[in-house]
């Protein structure tokens, strides 16, 4: 089955006096809203606020009780519910790559069924991996139980991206994701987004992740939208006393200075700890198999700093040794203030450290962690 | 050891084995093929109108409670002697397994997937030809197995209605009262309905290790 691309690019949507029920409770109520073309919106609010309903009618995964979603002046109602799905990407948070199909069959699962040739599906699923950083030859023909969380979810992205989408709908993709990990995920997500240049409407109930990747975010609440606009404009400006307590950051500065990086830091595994004689390639399978992201190289009990999958699969040879790539890395004390080591992460560009207490490691410290435990 | 040998060969020729094997195999191939394209029509159908579901499986378990030789009885005057009634009567009770798993298996594909698969566009025919049946695959073959099962055993009484086949030989020996050929044959079916069995074990197994572990 071929379907005709209904947009090339986003110019706008608008979400017009759309109401969804269940039973007597309103999920959405009279809603009013407009994406821009091009922006990456992102939809805020405690769990049952109707954010991620709003999601879903885009793309009429729900269909709305009245008003109607208009997207480039065609009203949603009127197309072909499959045709426009496959007009859009969509990334959920459980991922839901299809178990029995490898890697490759996933991510090329709609390019085949829109009937493209064997060779155009293969060079479009080459090219996606490679845009996610999971290199071809090691992941085309795996499953997905072969992998770890994040490069399940980085399968999910490409999957999302195989027929090119102008708009994109992500269903917090980060939100099972561990910490250490989703920081990770959301700096490459940053820079695919500048590559792509697309709309994408983003959900999730994690402001540190909303001000890191929203050009506008959107407070839902009780079936409203209760303020939208630019992160500034929230913290500057906030309609609501509950607007004002979700974009609070001021009060998680506040007691900075009197604590120590011990008193926040994650504890230590010993999962993370890799030898740097142990080549490359050994260390992306270990890797999965620990479902790491990162891990901090050691040699003979001497730190010798950190490495990400990502910098592995971009320099693999066969020789190559797991100190021929390892990064440098930040250590502190556990005695040393969080506020000097979150200035120092910030100076240096980084967002982990390790803490050594006597050339022993016994926590990592992630700087949007402790932003997290400091609510 | 070469009496034995020998016994067995004469016994064998006399009774034409080989070609007896054939028409067992020829008319149990047939039944199972028939009932499992039939099983898994009737699966999809089932599981596509679910209201019809309980219906349906409690007709095929009713057929499933007459006897065999009844069955292939009451075939007889619509079908005529020959393999006709032999082979219809294997469908008849093979179709419950299938039929079965099929339904089975389709409910028993986890919502998630295939919420993503109408999530990122495809339509509800692709949805169960691409996602539903190969992840029911290995409960689809589980049913097959013991359809063959049933086949094997339904076939080999069809000697009664003079259906041909390995049974005829069984008959002819306890008519005749020849306790060589009921053994030969008796342990030759006996023989093919494991080999065929494991067989299918092995089938099954696959299809677990690819479609089933997740």
């Amino acid at each position: 089955m071929h379907t005709e691309r209904l947009f090339d690019r986003i110019d706008s949507i608008q979400i017009k006096g759309v109401t969804k029920k269940y039973g007597s409770r309103f999920a959405v109520k009279e809603l009013d809203m407009e994406i821009h073309g091009g922006e990456l919106l992102i939809l805020i609010g405690p769990s049952g606020s109707g954010k991620t309903t709003i999601l879903r009618m885009i793309n009429r995964m729900i269909e709305q009780d009245s008003g109607s979603v208009i997207i480039n002046g065609l009203d949603t109602r009127k197309l072909d519910p499959v045709r426009l799905r496959r007009n859009m990407g969509y990334v959920i948070q459980n991922i839901g790559l299809f178990p029995h199909m490898t890697i490759g069959e996933n991510i090329g699962l709609v390019p085949k069924l829109e009937g493209w040739e064997k060779n155009r599906v293969k060079e479009r699923v080459q090219y996606l991996l490679d845009f996610v950083s999971l290199p071809t030859d090691l992941f085309f023909n795996r499953y997905p139980r072969q992998l770890s969380g994040g490069q399940q979810q980085r399968v999910g992205l490409a999957r999302a991206l195989a027929m090119d989408p102008p708009l994109l709908l992500m269903d917090e993709p980060f939100g099972a994701l561990d910490p250490i990990l989703r920081k990770q995920l959301q700096e490459e997500f940053l820079k695919i987004k500048m590559e792509i240049g697309r709309t994408i409407v983003f959900v999730t109930h994690d402001i540190e992740e909303a001000f890191r990747l929203g050009d506008r975010i959107a407070i839902v609440d009780q079936a409203k939208i209760v303020q939208v606009g630019p992160p500034e404009e929230l913290i500057f400006n906030p309609a609501t006393k509950m607007v004002s307590e979700i974009v609070d950051t001021e009060r998680k500065f506040k007691h900075m200075d009197t604590l120590n990086v011990k008193d926040l830091m994650s504890p230590f595994d010993s999962k993370y700890v890799f030898d740097s004689k142990m080549d490359t390639c050994d260390a992306v399978n270990e890797m999965t198999g620990r479902d790491l992201e990162t891990a901090f190289i050691f040699d003979n009990g001497r730190l010798l700093g950190r490495i990400t999958m990502v910098d592995l699969m971009k320099c693999r040879t066969k020789t190559q040794k797991l100190a021929d790539v390892v990064r440098p890395l930040k250590t502190f004390q556990p005695l040393d203030s969080v506020a000097f080591a979150l200035s120092e992460l910030k100076k240096s560009g980084e967002y982990l450290a390790l803490i050594m207490n006597e050339d022993r490691p016994s926590g990592i410290l992630v700087s949007d962690e402790v932003l997290l435990k400091l609510i | 050891m070469t009496i034995v040998l020998q016994t067995v060969i004469d016994v064998w020729d006399k009774n034409l084995m080989t070609l007896r094997t054939i028409e067992h195999l020829q008319m149990f191939s047939i039944a199972l093929v028939l009932s499992t394209v039939i099983g898994v029509i009737i699966g999809i159908f089932i599981y596509s109108r679910q209201r019809t579901a309980n219906t349906v499986l409690n007709i095929l378990n009713i057929v499933e409670t007459i006897p065999d030789l009844a069955l292939i009885v009451i075939l007889l005057p619509i079908l005529r002697l020959g393999a006709g009634p032999t082979i219809a009567a294997s469908v008849l009770y093979s179709i419950l397994p299938v039929a079965r798993n099929t339904y089975t298996g389709l409910k028993g594909v986890d919502e998630q997937y295939t919420y993503v698969a109408r999530a990122i566009g495809l339509s509800q025919v692709e949805t169960l030809w691409k996602v539903k049946i190969p992840m029911s695959l290995p409960l689809i073959a589980g049913g097959i197995r013991i359809a063959l099962v049933f086949c094997m055993g339904v076939v080999t009484l069809g000697g009664l209605v003079a259906a041909g086949g390995l049974g005829t030989v069984l008959q002819n020996g306890i008519q005749l009262y020849e306790k060589d050929a009921i053994l030969v044959a008796g342990l030759w079916t006996g023989l093919l309905a494991v080999i065929l069995d494991s067989f299918a074990g092995i089938v099954e197994k696959k299809l677990h290790e690819r479609y089933g572990k997740w």
